[in-house]
């Protein structure tokens, strides 16, 4: 085994954001590699998959990303069966079996915002998908399920980016003067989902967090650390990534103007081509939470117990031989079943909320947007590696359609 | 349109039952009910429920996803 002994800390680098799609192939050469800190990547479809359903190994014995200051977890750095309990409790007030329409009634809701949203382009003649769409739209939907006063909005979207900005991946950078100290964002976000819980306690409403605050099914009720645990994940998780989804899918549709083409002329496309797009673009790229309880092979090597895995989602999307033509974007492959939303106990909790609002968003962008250009290629990025997608998606038009 | 779901590789992931509530439905935790015929109304919510699955375990016939009749005949 010939350890690509930098590997990581390219991948990390700011200049790979824009395409580390070379450096997953190189990655991909070593499926499973030994990195100079003693953390192995796991790079190939078969492998990450049988991994991410492998109860040898744990997503609780790494220290959180972003730990809460109460130290309750959430079910993201949870195993079984503690994982099952937190996750089903969760899951009542949000879909099935319990509540099953939920989501699915969102839809009119989310048109009229991508509504709004869009009609304020007929103004311009350029805009940021980031700042304009793929960013305000998300945060609308989340707000009014979990029950977040959206006018809060500028506060969580200063710790959120403060969090995510901080978070060591080993890369040089400079840290954003815009920006809290992490510690801070962390103790001032997590003093507000205190509050925001009571206030639905002693008043709740018809939103998520209401029901996760006074409900009690066959579980219980969370703790309230466990509650605000839940509101850091929810908002983090349930935002940052379907940004990028929509920016990733606008940006690929520009970059594949046949296919653009063909969304408009028929929107159906835009169901299998979400699925595509988080296989070749998928806002989580790799899962860098993941421990051995126990050696572990995989591909012919021995992960050693209690050793750190990344898993490398993004590489395990274009491994060519789980997938033919593994670089090509391909809207109707048929045979799709990428690694964007994870895989096992903790395939994304989110999964069908991020696939109807990026169903609109690019149905709509694609039927009312005329002539849209980039306006540079490739964009600015944001630093993060993990959580990887534009900053700034500046676009140029000729008019809206109504 | 007629569709199938491959009980022994559905892994209860219910997202189907999100994306399609009126022909997909989560008795209990575990166990999935579906309609084995829909009219072309719920086409939609076939199709995205489909797509949708990790595990590529709904089979439909028509266009746009797998062929059922390889399954039911
Ligand atoms: C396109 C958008 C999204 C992508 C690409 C995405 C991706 C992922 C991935 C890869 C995981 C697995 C993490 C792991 O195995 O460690 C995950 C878990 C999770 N996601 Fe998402 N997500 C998205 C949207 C959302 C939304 C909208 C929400 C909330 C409404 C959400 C909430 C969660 C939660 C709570 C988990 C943890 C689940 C568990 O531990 O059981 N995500 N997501
Ligand atoms: S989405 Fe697929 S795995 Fe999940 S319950 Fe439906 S058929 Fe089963």
């Amino acid at each position: 085994m010939t350890a690509p002994e930098t590997m990581m800390r390219r991948i990390a680098d700011p200049a790979a954001r824009p395409d580390p799609y070379p450096l997953y192939e190189e990655l991909r050469r070593t499926p499973v590699a030994r990195q100079d800190d003693g953390v192995y990547t796991v790079s190939t479809y078969w492998e990450i998959r049988s991994l991410l359903n492998d109860p040898r190994v744990s997503s609780q014995t790494r220290p959180p990303l972003v730990p809460t200051p109460s130290g309750a977890r959430s079910m993201l750095r949870l195993d079984p069966a503690e994982h099952d309990r937190v996750r089903r409790i969760v899951t009542r007030p949000f879909g099935p079996p319990h509540t099953p329409r939920r989501v699915f009634e969102m839809r009119r809701g989310m048109a009229d915002t991508v509504r709004g949203l869009l009609d304020a382009f007929a103004d311009k003649d350029q805009a940021d998908i980031v700042d304009d769409f793929a960013y305000p739209f998300p945060i609308s939907v989340i707000c009014r399920l979990f029950g977040v006063p959206v006018e809060d909005e500028p506060r969580f979207h200063l710790w959120t980016e403060s969090l995510l900005g901080a978070a060591d991946f080993g890369a040089e950078h400079k840290p954003d003067p815009h920006l809290l100290d992490p510690d801070a964002a962390k103790i001032e976000m997590g003093g507000y989902l205190a509050e925001l819980f009571d206030k639905h306690r002693k008043d709740p409403g018809d939103d998520m967090f209401s029901a996760l605050a006074v409900d009690d099914g066959p579980d219980g009720r969370l703790t309230p650390p466990e509650q605000v645990a839940t509101g850091f994940l929810l908002l983090i998780a349930g935002h940052e990534t379907t940004v990028n989804l929509i920016t990733n899918g606008v940006l690929t549709l520009l970059r594949h103007p046949q296919e653009l083409k063909r969304l408009k002329d028929d929107p159906d496309l835009a169901v299998p081509m979400i699925e595509e797009l988080l296989r070749y673009e998928p806002p989580v790229q790799y899962l860098p939470n993941r421990r051995t309880m126990d050696a572990v092979e995989v591909a012919g090597t021995v992960i050693p117990k209690d050793t750190d895995v990344n898993l490398m989602l993004a590489a395990g999307n274009r491994d060519p031989r789980r997938f033919p033509d593994a670089d090509r974007f391909v809207p109707d492959r048929g045979d799709v079943e990428h690694l964007g939303f994870g895989n096992g106990v903790h395939y994304c909790f989110g999964a069908p909320l991020a696939r109807l609002e990026t169903r609109i968003a690019l149905t709509e962008f694609a039927r009312r947007v005329k002539g849209p250009e980039l306006v540079a290629d490739p964009p600015p990025y944001r630093v993060n590696p993990v959580l990887r997608g534009p900053r700034h998606l500046p676009v140029a038009y000729r008019g809206v359609r109504s | 349109m007629r569709l199938v779901v491959d009980l022994n590789r559905c892994q209860g992931y219910a997202q189907c039952a999100f994306l399609g509530p009126d022909v997909f439905r989560l008795h209990g935790e575990e166990s999935l009910l579906y309609d084995p015929v829909v009219g072309a109304e719920k086409r939609d919510q076939v199709l995205a429920a489909a797509a949708a699955c990790p595990v590529g375990a709904i089979l439909v016939d028509g266009p746009g996803v797998r062929e059922v009749d390889a399954v039911v005949g």
